[in-house]
C-alpha cells in the first residue's frame, strides 16, 4: 500500500469517528439539559459553554452572553471553522476519495451519501429546530460506516490502518468528553447542594458515550464519579472505553507489524507500553488527579499518532 | 414532421432530413428497437421523470461526478445520462469492431515507422512537414523500441453515422482517451432504474474491460520481468477524470499512484509504500506527455516523476500509451488514414474517413475559402471540441474572421464537409419529453503484443442542446448506455 494513501486512510478513520463524537455531544447535552434537575445545568448558557469547551474552543468570559444559533452553527455547519462537523465530514470524504481504489464501493458510497447529507442540510433549519435530526443522522450514518468497514473490507493492513485511526480518535474524543463533563461537574458543584461525586453530569457523560444503559447493567447503581470514570476509562468490555480503544489499537498495530522482535523504536512497542500502563491501574489513582490523567493520555495518543507517521507514512 | 403513436413518444418530432437511429424514413420503428419501444411506451411521462431522478441520484451516490470551476466555488456535477439506450446489432458492430482494430494497428505501425526508418515519408505518401512541424512529435522517442512494440495500447475512436446510414470515423484518440468508466456506469445506472428491459435483449456485458486491459498490458512488460507490477498514474483527485482513474485501478486490482508516490533510482521506478520502496514495471499513465518527467519534458511539471523517461529509455518500465503518440492522432494525420492503412496493412479501410481539405495546400485552401458555409473548420491540435467553427452557423463577419485566420496560419486548420450526425430519441428535462438529439460513439480498443480487444459497447455521447453537433462533455454533452447485441 502506498504510504500517502495509508496516511489518508488513517485520517479518514479519524475524521469519521470525530464527527460522530461531536454530534453526539451536541445532541446529548442539549437535550438532557432541557429537564436537568437543577438550575445551572438546565441553563442554556451552561450547555453552550460545555459544547465549546469540548471541541477545544474558548468558552468565553462567563459574563458574556452566548448566542445559541451562533454556537450551534460554529460547531455543526460552519464551513469557516476548522473543527465543524461539516468540515470533518468533508475531510473524511476527501481522504476517502484519494483511496477510492482501495476501499470497497459499498464503503465509498456510504461515505459519499454521508457527505451529501451533511452538505445539503439547510443550516437555518439546523439552527432553528433541526439539531436533533441532524445529529441523530450523523450518529446513525457513522454507525453504518463502521459496519461497512467491518463488513465489506478485507481485514488486511488497509483495514488495520483505518481501525488505528478510528480507535486513536475514539480514545481521544472520549477523553475530551470526560474532561468537558468533569469540568461541568465541578462548575455545577454546590448549586442546590449537588455533590460532585453524585452529579447529574455523570449520567450525561455516560449518555454522551452511548454507554449509560450498559453501565447501569454492570454496576446496578446510580452513576457516581468513581463508577463512571472506571467504566469509561478502564473497563475493557465497554466498547467506548479508553481501555478498549487502546486494546483495539494494539490489535491492529500487531497486524501491521507482527514482528516479535524487541524494537523499542517501533509504534507497536509504544502502543504496548501505553496499553500496559492503563491495564493495571486503579481508578482511585486516576480520579485523584484527573487533569494529570487527561494530559498524559492525550500526550500518549498523539505520540502514537506521530510515531505511526514516521514509521509508515513518511514519504 | 411525422407523429408517433406511443404514449411517451406522443410529442416526438421527427425531422425527415436527419437520420433517426430508431425510426426509418416512413416513421416506422426499426425492428431491433420495436420491443424496447413497446416497453418504454408502457410508462407514463410521470413515471419516467421519477426513474430519471433515481438514475441521477445513483450517479451522485456513487460519486461519479466531475468538478466545474467558476470564480466563486467548485461545484460537483454529474455527466448527464439518458435512460433510453442505443442499440447496435451484431452486423453493424462487426464492421465497427474490425474497423477500430484496423485503424489502431495501422496507427501503431505508423508510429513505429516515423520514430524509426520513416519509410512512409521517404516514399512520399505522408509529407515530412506534417511530422516535423508537429508539436507532438517527440525527438526523444526516435530510435526507441517500446516494450512489445506497442505505442498506442489504448485507443478511443470517435465514430458517427452520417445521413447516408454509413459509419465514419471523426477522430482517433491515442494519447489518454477517457470515458470508458462511463460506459460501465451507464450500464449500472440503467440496470438499477429499468432492470426489466434487459430480459428482452441479449446484450454483451461491458464489465470485462478492466480484466482485458490488465491482461493486455501484462503482455508488454519490460524484458526480464516475470510478474509485472502494474500501476495507474493519475494527476490527482482534482483531475476531472479522477473517478475513471480510480475505477480502473480498483477493477484491475492495482495501485493508483500520483507522481509524488514514485521515484527513480538507477533507472528503475519504485513506489513509496508503507513497507518501503516497491518496483514498478508497467505504468498506465493518465498524465500527458509534457508532464510525465520534469527532467526530460516540461520542467515545471509537478505531476511527473524525475528520471522516468530515462528508465523508459533503458527498457526498465513500460509506459502506456507510449510518449509521442500524439503525433498520430493529430487531425492533419487523420486525413491520411486511408493511405496509412493501405501502406502498412495492404487493406482497404473498413470504416470511412470524412473527406478532409488541408489548408496547408494552396489549392485546397482556395476551395475552403470559397466554400466556408458548407464546411466545418477545425484547428489541427485542439481537443475537447474547442475552436471548431461550423460554416452554416457563422454570420458574415464571422466568416470573414475565419477567412483571415485561415490565411494567416493555414497549417493550423483543416476543413471537412458538414457531417450530419445521426439522431436518437433523448429525454429532455425542460420539456419532459423525448426529442431528437445528435449522437456519436466512442469505442475503446486495447492492443497487446499479439492480441487485441475492443469493448463491446462504447460511449454514445449526446449533444443535449437542440441542433448542436458537438457532443463533448465539456460542451454540455450527455451520454447513453450502448447495447451491442449478441448473435
Amino acid at each position: 500500500m502506498l504510504a500517502r494513501v495509508a496516511n489518508n486512510l488513517f485520517w479518514m478513520g479519524r475524521y469519521i469517528e470525530r464527527s460522530e463524537h461531536v454530534a453526539r455531544y451536541l445532541n446529548v447535552n442539549y437535550f438532557s439539559s432541557l429537564d436537568a434537575p437543577h438550575q445551572l445545568s438546565q441553563s442554556r448558557q451552561f450547555v453552550l459553554r460545555s459544547m465549546l469547551y469540548m471541541v477545544g474552543l474558548s468558552d468565553g468570559d462567563e459574563s458574556e452572553e452566548l448566542d445559541e444559533a451562533k454556537v450551534l452553527y460554529k460547531i455543526g455547519m460552519d464551513p469557516q471553522s476548522e473543527f465543524s462537523i461539516l468540515n470533518n465530514v468533508k475531510y473524511a470524504r476527501e481522504n476517502a476519495n484519494s483511496a477510492r481504489d482501495l476501499i470497497s464501493t459499498e464503503l465509498y458510497e456510504a461515505i459519499n451519501k454521508f457527505y451529501h447529507f451533511v452538505f445539503n442540510y439547510d443550516s437555518n433549519i439546523y439552527m432553528k429546530n433541526g439539531l436533533h435530526d441532524f445529529t441523530t443522522n450523523i450518529t446513525e450514518m457513522s454507525a453504518i460506516l463502521r459496519g461497512k468497514m467491518r463488513g465489506t473490507l478485507l481485514h488486511d493492513e488497509i483495514y488495520a490502518i483505518i481501525m488505528m485511526g478510528v480507535n486513536i480518535e475514539r480514545a481521544t474524543q472520549i477523553t475530551r468528553i470526560i474532561n468537558a463533563k468533569h469540568h461541568d461537574a465541578l462548575k455545577a458543584q454546590g448549586s442546590y447542594g449537588d455533590k460532585f461525586s453524585n452529579s447529574y453530569e455523570w449520567t450525561t457523560l455516560l449518555k454522551c458515550a452511548e454507554s449509560y444503559d450498559m453501565m447501569r447493567r454492570f454496576y446496578k447503581k446510580t452513576p457516581n464519579s468513581i463508577s463512571t470514570l472506571e467504566f469509561l476509562i478502564l473497563n475493557p468490555n465497554c466498547p467506548r472505553s479508553v481501555m478498549n480503544s487502546l486494546n483495539q489499537v494494539y490489535k491492529h498495530i500487531r497486524l501491521l507489524d507482527p514482528s516479535k522482535r524487541y524494537n523499542k523504536n517501533s509504534t507497536a512497542f509504544l502502543v504496548g507500553r501505553v496499553r500496559a500502563e492503563y491495564q493495571y491501574k486503579y481508578i482511585r489513582e486516576i480520579e485523584e488527579d484527573i487533569q494529570y490523567f487527561i494530559k498524559s493520555i492525550l500526550d500518549s495518543l498523539s505520540e502514537i499518532s506521530e510515531k505511526m507517521e514516521n514509521e509508515f507514512f513518511n514519504y | 414532421m411525422g407523429k408517433i403513436q406511443n404514449q411517451i413518444f406522443s410529442s416526438y418530432q421527427r425531422n425527415p432530413i436527419l437520420y433517426d437511429e430508431i425510426f426509418d424514413k416512413q416513421g416506422t420503428i426499426k425492428e431491433v428497437y420495436s420491443r424496447l419501444f413497446e416497453l418504454y411506451g408502457g410508462h407514463t411521462i410521470k413515471e419516467y421523470v421519477k426513474l430519471n431522478e433515481k438514475a441521477k441520484s445513483s450517479f451522485f451516490n456513487q460519486g461519479i461526478t466531475f468538478q466545474v470551476y467558476n470564480e466563486k466555488e467548485t461545484m460537483e456535477k454529474i455527466f448527464p445520462f439518458d435512460l433510453f439506450p442505443r442499440i447496435i446489432d451484431q452486423e453493424e458492430w462487426d464492421i465497427i469492431e474490425r474497423g477500430a482494430v484496423q485503424r489502431s494497428r495501422a496507427l501503431n505501425l505508423f508510429l513505429w515507422d516515423i520514430y524509426h526508418d520513416k519509410k512512409i515519408i521517404k516514399q512520399g505518401i505522408v509529407p515530412l512537414e506534417l511530422i516535423s512541424s508537429s508539436e507532438n512529435y517527440l525527438d526523444q522517442m526516435v530510435g526507441l523500441d517500446p516494450p512489445g512494440g506497442i505505442y498506442n495500447h489504448i485507443s478511443g475512436t470517435d465514430i458517427i453515422k452520417h445521413n447516408d446510414g454509413k459509419y465514419y470515423v471523426l477522430e482517433d484518440n491515442i494519447r489518454c482517451p477517457s470515458g470508458v468508466s462511463y460506459v460501465i456506469c451507464n450500464r449500472t445506472a440503467l440496470k438499477r432504474a429499468l432492470f426489466g428491459v434487459f430480459n428482452h435483449y441479449k446484450t454483451h456485458a461491458v464489465t470485462n474491460y478492466a480484466e482485458n486491459l490488465l491482461d493486455l498490458l501484462e503482455t508488454v512488460k519490460p524484458q526480464g520481468v516475470d510478474l509485472p507490477n502494474v500501476v495507474v498514474l493519475t494527476p490527482g483527485m482534482y483531475n476531472s477524470a479522477f473517478y475513471e482513474h480510480s475505477y480502473l485501478a480498483k477493477t484491475m486490482g492495482v495501485e493508483l499512484v500520483e507522481g509524488r508516490d514514485l521515484f527513480v533510482e538507477n533507472d528503475f521506478v519504485y513506489m513509496r509504500t508503507i513497507r518501503g520502496p516497491e518496483k514498478v514495471d508497467i505504468i498506465y499513465r493518465r498524465v500527458d506527455d509534457g508532464f510525465i518527467d520534469p527532467l526530460e519534458f516540461r520542467a515545471d511539471s509537478a505531476l511527473g516523476v524525475p528520471g522516468l523517461f530515462a528508465a523508459y529509455k533503458k527498457g526498465n518500465v513500460t509506459l502506456a500509451n507510449a510518449p509521442g503518440t500524439g503525433v498520430a492522432d493529430d487531425k492533419a494525420i487523420y486525413t491520411y488514414m486511408p493511405e496509412i492503412i493501405k501502406y502498412y496493412l495492404d487493406e482497404e479501410p473498413i470504416l470511412n474517413n470524412v473527406h478532409t481539405y488541408h489548408c496547408s495546400r494552396p489549392d485546397e485552401l482556395q476551395y475552403v475559402l470559397e466554400h466556408i458555409p458548407e464546411l466545418v473548420i477545425k484547428p489541427v491540435d485542439e481537443a475537447g471540441g474547442y475552436g471548431i467553427s461550423i460554416g452554416n452557423r457563422l454570420s458574415k463577419s464571422e466568416i470573414e474572421e475565419v477567412k483571415s485566420q485561415l490565411k494567416s496560419s493555414p497549417r493550423k486548420y483543416v476543413a471537412q464537409p458538414i457531417m450530419s450526425l445521426s439522431v436518437h430519441p433523448t429525454y429532455i428535462d425542460e420539456t419532459e419529453s423525448f426529442e431528437q438529439r445528435h449522437v456519436d460513439l466512442r469505442t475503446f480498443t486495447v492492443l497487446g503484443q499479439d492480441r487485441d480487444f475492443v469493448l463491446k459497447g462504447g460511449l454514445t455521447r449526446v449533444a443535449l442542446k437542440r441542433g448542436n453537433l458537438i457532443v463533448n462533455s465539456s460542451q454540455g454533452g450527455g451520454s447513453k448506455d450502448t447495447w451491442v447485441l449478441k448473435k
